[in-house]
């Protein structure tokens, strides 16, 4: 991942210094395979849940207590924010966001018609096949890590 | 051009633009923060930290248990 390029403060937050020694180059890459496998099965399997039933709630529900728990008690070594961010820079995140949340607040005006049809919409129909959906719900669940890891 | 079409293309293009700001932000000596670090900064103060966190959680709910 491109988080690990960015270099590591010592004794930051999280695992950083005197933690466990890190495991060799082997052990390493069959644990990310182990874990991997682990969450490609976990996807598969809470894509295919029935929407709005109490499986696929917890199916959500509970890879973020584990990120929460992890978050709490285990946390990781983070990736450093930056000191200041530019504000200029920043605006254009901000105008982008901004814009997107007023296209989507002037569908839901709307009532969500066929001729203005939120973002939900659009989207829901393109993840309906079983694979897709699964691949987005491993998106996510690599999201949460990489926002924990933040 | 319909008016769905419209709203698709405004979609769209505000998510390419959100792509291209990031990509950007990853040039270096770039003034444009990535979206990984602006939400890092974000996530220094523990309700902002939150806050991100539950908005990751809100967008799991939304689109894989309904």
């Amino acid at each position: 991942m491109a988080a690990d390029d960015v270099s590591r403060s010592p004794g930051h937050l999280g695992r950083g210094l005197g933690g466990p020694r890190p495991l060799p180059r082997g052990r390493r890459l069959i644990r990310k395979l182990a874990v991997g496998a682990g969450l490609g099965a976990y996807s598969w399997l809470a894509a295919g849940t029935a929407p709005f039933s109490m499986v696929a709630l917890f199916a959500v529900l509970v890879p973020g207590a584990v990120l929460a728990a992890i978050s709490i008690w285990w946390p990781p070594v983070r990736i450093p924010p930056p000191d200041r961010l530019d504000i200029a820079g920043f605006s254009y995140w901000a105008i982008c966001v901004a814009a997107l949340f007023e296209w989507e607040a002037s569908a839901f005006k709307d009532n969500s018609r066929p001729w203005h049809p939120a973002l939900t919409e659009l989207v829901n129909p393109l993840i309906a096949p079983h694979p897709l959906k699964s691949a987005a719900f491993l998106l996510w669940l690599l999201a949460g890590w990489a926002l924990v890891r933040r | 051009m319909t008016s769905r079409v419209i709203t698709i293309i405004g979609f769209a293009c505000v998510i390419i633009a959100l792509f291209v700001l990031d990509l950007v932000g990853r040039r270096p000596g770039n003034r444009v923060p990535t979206l990984g670090e602006w939400l890092g900064y974000l996530m220094r103060a523990r309700a902002g930290r939150a806050a991100i966190l539950l908005g990751w959680l809100w967008i799991g709910w939304h689109y894989f248990a309904r």
